[in-house]
């Protein structure tokens, strides 16, 4: 690329707005790419010029994080998410029609036109939605391979493209019957936005007082788009102090509640429409009219037998939500996420200035000691504990920090939680902050999530507004500031003392610990990092105290975990259990058990520093000390359920991927020890492994998770190592040029059966013409230029497409 | 010490260190030697090599030791078997990334193991007698091998690939010829003192060679031909003319100036028995060429169809004391080879006389990049001389002039590693015994060197991504500075967006090629002596 011509000056304005020390670098450099798009050279070096930020400082921050880029892109990014749940549920084909469909060369990321820019992502956290691919900030789910087309011309017609999901207020009047729509990403991506503009304009039509209420994420994923419809109870209740049917709502006295899933615009209309039906004959009888087309159109789009109306009282709903306890999500699916004074109405900020005015921070440091919370980002860590450190610790300066880099493909609950309830986690920061001795708190998410930066940091602002924070809280004479900084695309990030590094403004390298980041943090002062998830407990937790908290769980896991539960499940979503539950509880009873016809095979929990739990093994209570006995870890909450189509090598080898892309490169087990890892999973998932490569793996697997500086790495053989502990046979079947479950490409064939009608689809539907279409006979596949792309199975209409698996041959063509 | 310090126990020995030291530090206290690459006193932890690992007592994984702070009390062990194999796993990972030939592939390819490239650099600066003395610690016979070498090395010279290879042998007999001959120095090094009496069975290329090496080694030879001549297979080059007679015996004279005594006529199996021979000298040495052609030295001795029986990859006979070499053992054409076998059973032999440990030069790891890209070779040729190859026969009668010889040798691309003899990484390999190309992944990364410093030259293969040199260049300010670029397995060592090596760079040059533990940050101009 030739030179650009960028403006110097739009260098210095950024420059000025966003400070000129080494800790302003990332944000620099983050407004400058968003500006251009990459980051011009001349842009770098004008940045040297004008600060005191050493040039290679730049250049190695520049190349450190995925989120920079030093080639110009395209007008639009399309990301292909290959989170774990995407992977499952076919990333790759999906990756590879994108490709095809732009016309992309292999090594090429930027199509001809410099129209779009394909981009793989780790995991943009809406795997309910998998597979998902976002382009230019409009999230599309569910995206088959065939798809592909269909979603690049929506994208194309909708001309401009949104950029970001706007915020959303509650809007609409009355004191009448509430309408609920949630809007998580993961909602809007499923079109909630339009909805609730849908409903508002057939409010307006027939005259409904009503509101319309954005809340925060419901968990009921798998339904989503959600409209709730509540009327006030029979006293004097107000709607919104109504739970969520969700949350037990119906249990309030006399309130009515209705709940619709899966709502697309034109639903909308109708569910106006039949709730609150208009007086008057004339007008009623116009409407049995226009209900009537209505219905037929409505009838054509939604399958026969599935009512778009949810009994909630019974059935599956009752099933997911039934063992479900709500700490963290205890408003969530209530209240608008940015509405303070609801939030106030509910008890928020109470707790805050309990500690802050009444129990001080050792009591309160105490209360959370007793409680047996411990940390829900992966390690379990008691936070009292940590607390304490921090405040023990010698130095006039401290910090707190939020730890939301939630990296973990396959994992969204902080994502949910910063998205939905952002009070609840600047009040749990502020209390931690407090506790430490810390008067300046920052909370770091990753950029993937740009919905939950907005509005966290729009919910500062309004904290700051309303005095919970900033100077002199409450009268207290303590103050408190609290910033966002976004994160850059990097999973080792997640890890404290490399997310330390970030935010002083360098590469996110680890340190060894000790020290801890709670004797020397940040800036080289005590700080204390807490996860998303566990700052949001804090609230309730100091609301009801200890006892309540540390009533629920295990003897050493107490309370309640929040879990991503995704992958081959019949209801994904976000749910939060008491700890002690069992596996099994969560897969077949809250998320109803794989598909019909499927064998539930394992549960991969801990994302890539945890493990897979075979079925077997699903009894296993959902506690620190247990996971970690049988290999993985609670992490951060990921779950993903895996049956009997996937192949437990190529999870491995999906896991090793990415934390060999992810690794920061600094010590020699983790930079080379997952790349040779990897080599090798690659060779067996290729059909060319040899006979000690399971034994080489293994041993190379302890060796690089006992010596690894970091958490990444030392948690980074825990696929292998459990894979290996619970499913050798799936290895040695690949040495022996198998995949039983019929996964990897390299070791399975397409066949055509008898049962072939001739009807060509097959050969239509291939990409790369290894189905010569010969009507009325049967169809043959050339394995030689078969991609196994799965596009002729899943289109064949008598099911005549079967994959059979053995060493073959023919090599795998490449497409 | 006051009694502030804390208390640590390393090996079982108990030391004191102040606050704010690191088990590394409380190691050197101890006496306890720990191995390390990305550390440097004086600059801050690197831990990234990791093969200073070491086990804390109450702790699941291994901790490296260059950083882990001491706190008081703390047991440590560090030569346990867990320890040992996980610095061996870290050497060996960082061996399968690091792409870089230790020795040029001539040598490689040398049965002797010449230092080609370093007799080129000489010969190329002029250094002729330092040519010599280098051919002669590998070949006892130079001249007569530049005649009658077949050169092996030049089959595995890289210039090929770029138009054809260095003559090395012309090269080699200029340096045989010409070398000494002004100032009447052979290239010998002074005999190590304290040696014993031995006896060499065979006056032909191993015998020869033999006898030289064990003189050098320090002990009293005499050699035993049964012919007249010296020179066993060679004198058939002689007569074939493709030898001239007066290169033979200049070389065997050299090789008698050390101080071997050479008899002829004397027949062992005939005039003497091998256990006579035995009785009077320490150690034999039968290097009696191929048996058909004589009568036998030692019928006591075992055999296999093709000669002596001699123990597995050595030179031991089935009788204490007696060694066998060349084509007593397995009968060869190559007079290089013979050589070679006849050097190796002088160490061996010496170390047999000397019953001391690492007496016989084991070989040493060898980092080897194989086959090179096109791209790549001529990015490495960049800076040998441009010329051809010389159009000469080596047995024409004319040799190389000084002038041709130069430039000729100037043509060498300097496959070898720089540091190959002041390497950290491969040091450490030898001693942990870490297998090279355990890990090595199936693609490796591409090679390339940076020329653009004036004084110094990086070669990124060689690099163990410790970042001592960042480190460096940010406490001696250097203005720009290095910095790593990208992430995980593609990390780099490279100076800012638009600022080359010369220019980041401006003063630190000799620290942090001193400090890079291998040979990928070096000087451009090696010394040649």
């Amino acid at each position: 690329m030739g030179k650009t011509d960028i403006d110097i000056r739009e260098v210095d304005a950024i420059v000025e707005s966003a400070g000129r020390r080494e800790g302003d670098l990332i944000p620099i450099l983050q407004a400058i790419q968003e500006k251009y798009r990459y980051l011009p050279e001349e842009a770098l070096r004008r940045i040297s010029e004008i600060t005191p930020i050493r040039p290679a400082t730049i250049r190695g921050v520049a190349t450190f994080y995925d989120y920079f880029r030093l080639q110009p892109a395209g007008r639009h990014h399309v990301c292909v998410c290959h989170g774990t749940a995407c992977h499952v549920k076919g990333a790759t084909r999906v990756q590879e029609a994108v490709e095809r469909h732009l016309g992309l060369a292999e090594g090429q990321d930027t199509d001809a036109e410099g129209e779009y820019t394909v981009q793989k992502v780790a995991c943009v956290g809406c795997c309910t939605l998998a597979p998902v691919v976002v382009i230019g900030g409009a999230t599309y789910g569910h995206v088959t391979p065939q798809g592909v087309r269909e979603i690049f011309e929506e994208q194309r017609c909708a001309g401009r493209i949104q950029d970001s999901i706007p915020y959303a207020a509650e809007s609409g009047v009355g004191d009448g019957p509430e309408i609920r729509v949630g809007i998580g990403s993961c909602c809007a991506a499923k079109g909630s936005l339009k909805v609730r503009d849908a409903l508002l304009r057939a409010l307006e039509r027939s005259g409904v007082k009503a509101r319309v209420r954005p809340v925060g994420c419901i968990g009921m994923c798998y339904e989503t788009p959600l409209v709730e419809v509540v009327w006030p109870g029979s006293g004097s209740e107000p709607a919104s102090a109504v739970p969520s049917a969700l949350q037990g709502g119906w249990q309030s006295g006399g309130a009515r509640i209705a709940l619709y899933r899966q709502v697309t615009p034109r639903q909308a209309e109708r569910i106006v429409q039949d709730l609150f039906p208009p007086a008057g004959r004339l007008h009623r009888g116009f409407r049995a009219l226009g209900r009537a087309i209505d219905r037929i159109a409505i009838e054509e789009r939604v399958p026969a037998g599935q009512r778009y109306e949810l009994d909630y009282r019974e059935g599956p709903v009752c099933e997911f939500i039934g063992r479900q306890v709500h700490v963290v999500t205890e408003h969530c699916g209530l209240l608008d996420p940015l509405d303070l004074e609801a939030y106030r109405r509910v008890g928020g900020g109470e707790s805050w200035r309990k500690v802050l005015l009444d129990l001080g921070a050792d009591a309160t440091i105490t209360m959370v000691k007793k409680s047996g919370l411990r940390g829900r980002g992966g390690a379990g860590f008691p936070t009292g504990e940590k607390w304490a450190v921090t405040r023990g610790a010698p130095g006039m300066v401290k910090f707190a920090v939020c730890n939301g880099d939630e990296g973990d493909p396959g994992a969204f609950m902080d994502r949910m939680i910063l998205e939905s309830v952002p009070y609840r986690v600047l009040e749990g920061l502020a209390i931690a902050a407090y506790c430490a001795g810390a008067s300046e708190g920052v909370l770091y998410i990753r950029a993937e999530y740009p919905l939950a930066v907005r509005r966290v940091r729009e919910a500062i602002l309004r904290m700051e507004a309303a005095g919970w924070l900033g100077e002199n809280i409450h009268g207290s004479g303590w103050s408190f500031r609290a910033r966002v900084m976004e994160g850059a695309g990097a999973f080792v990030c997640g890890e404290e003392t490399a997310l330390l590094a970030s935010l002083e403004g360098r590469r996110g390298m680890p340190s060894l610990r000790p020290p801890y980041p709670a004797e020397k943090g940040l800036h080289g002062c005590p700080t204390t990092v807490n996860n998303v998830e566990t700052l949001a407990t804090i609230p309730w937790l100091v609301c009801h105290g200890a006892e309540a908290f540390s009533g629920m769980g295990t003897e050493h896991s107490k309370g309640t975990k929040v879990f991503a539960l995704t992958g081959k499940v019949r209801r994904g979503g976000l749910i939060e259990v008491p700890m002690g539950i069992t596996i099994r509880d969560i897969v077949e009873g809250i998320g109803g058990g794989v598909e019909a016809g499927r064998v539930f095979k394992a549960v991969q929990i801990g994302g890539p520093s945890g493990g897979c739990i075979p079925e077997s093994m699903s009894d296993l209570p959902v506690d620190f000390e247990a996971l970690s006995q049988a290999g993985a870890i609670m992490g951060s909450g990921g779950l993903v359920v895996l049956d009997d189509r996937d192949c437990m090598v190529d999870i491995a080898r999906f896991f090793l991927a990415f934390t060999q892309d992810q690794s920061c490169g600094q010590c020699s087990f983790c930079r080379v020890g997952t790349r040779a890892m990897l080599e090798i999973l690659t060779r067996l998932c290729d059909g060319k492994g040899r006979r000690d490569d399971i034994d080489e793996l293994e041993s190379l697997a302890h060796q690089v998770a006992s010596g690894s500086l970091c958490a990444l790495g030392q948690t980074a053989p825990n696929p292998v190592l459990t894979t290996l502990r619970y499913f050798r046979r799936e290895y040695e079947a690949h040495v022996e040029g198998r995949c039983p479950a019929r996964r990897c490409a390299a070791l399975i064939r397409y066949e055509i059966s008898d049962r072939c009608i001739g009807c060509t689809r097959c050969a239509q539907a291939c990409p790369v013409q290894a189905i010569e279409p010969v009507p009325y006979r049967k169809h043959r596949i050339d394995p030689e230029k078969c991609t196994r792309c799965d596009l002729c199975r899943s289109g064949c209409p008598a099911k005549a497409i079967r994959i059979e698996t053995g060493r073959i041959e023919g090599k795998v063509a490449q497409p | 010490m006051s009694g502030s310090g804390l208390r640590v126990q390393i090996d079982g020995r108990n030391v004191q260190v102040p606050a704010g030291s690191t088990l590394l530090d409380a190691a050197k206290r101890a006496d306890v030697s720990i191995p390390t690459l990305c550390h440097r006193d004086g600059c801050r932890p690197g831990t990234s090599c990791m093969v200073c690992v070491v086990q804390v007592q109450g702790l699941k994984r291994l901790v490296p030791a260059c950083a882990y702070p001491v706190r008081d009390g703390m047991v440590v062990e560090t030569g346990t078997e867990r320890v040992l194999q996980a610095r061996r796993t870290a050497m060996e990972l960082l061996l399968a990334e690091h792409v870089g030939d230790c020795e040029g592939p001539c040598r490689r390819g040398c049965p002797a193991r010449m230092n080609i490239p370093l007799m080129l650099r000489q010969i190329a600066a002029g250094r002729i007698d330092r040519a010599l003395v280098t051919v002669r610690r590998e070949i006892s016979m130079p001249a007569v091998l530049g005649w009658v070498c077949p050169a092996p090395c030049e089959k595995h010279c890289r210039r090929t690939g770029v138009d054809a290879p260095v003559a090395i042998c012309l090269a080699k007999r200029f340096a045989g010829e010409k070398g000494g001959r002004e100032s009447g120095d052979w290239g010998m090094p002074p005999p190590r003192p304290g040696g014993r009496r031995v006896a060499v069975v065979g006056g032909g290329p191993a015998g020869l060679s033999c006898s030289l090496y064990l003189r050098l080694l320090g002990h009293t030879v005499e050699l035993f031909e049964a012919g007249e001549q010296l020179g066993g297979g060679l004198c058939h080059s002689v007569g074939e003319g493709r030898l001239p007679k007066s290169v033979l015996v200049a070389d065997i004279e050299a090789i008698r100036c050390t101080g071997v005594v050479m008899r002829t006529g004397v027949c062992v199996g005939v005039d003497k028995t091998l256990a006579e021979l035995r009785e009077r000298f320490a150690a034999v040495v039968l290097a009696t060429g191929v048996h058909a052609e004589g009568p036998l030295p030692g019928p006591e001795l075992a055999r296999t169809p093709r000669g002596l029986e001699v123990e597995k990859g050595g030179f031991r006979t089935t009788m204490d004391g007696v060694f066998a070499a060349g084509s007593a053992v397995l009968p060869t054409r190559m007079a290089v080879r013979a050589c070679a076998d006849g050097k190796a059973a002088a160490f061996q032999c010496d170390g047999f006389l000397r019953q001391e440990a690492g007496a016989v030069p084991v070989p040493r790891f060898d980092s080897v990049i194989r086959r090179m890209e096109e791209q790549e070779l001529r990015e490495y040729a960049r800076e040998a001389d441009g010329h051809g190859r010389i159009q000469r026969a080596v047995s024409e009668a004319e040799g190389l002039s000084p002038d041709e010889a130069m430039r000729e040798a100037g043509r060498c691309m300097h496959c070898d590693c720089r540091k190959a003899g002041d390497c950290r990484l491969r040091d450490l390999a030898d001693q942990l015994g870490a297998r090279g190309r355990r890990f090595k992944p199936a693609v490796r990364a591409a090679y390339s060197i940076e020329r653009d410093h004036p004084d110094l030259l990086f070669e990124s293969g060689k690099c163990i991504r410790c970042g001592l040199c960042i480190r460096i260049s940010e406490l001696r300010k250097e203005p720009a500075g290095l910095t790593f670029v990208g992430r995980g397995a593609r990390t780099q060592v490279s100076p800012p967006t638009g600022v080359s090596w010369s220019g980041a760079i401006l003063h630190a040059a000799a620290e942090i090629v001193e400090a890079c533990p291998t040979g990928a940050l070096s000087w451009k101009n090696d010394r040649v002596s």
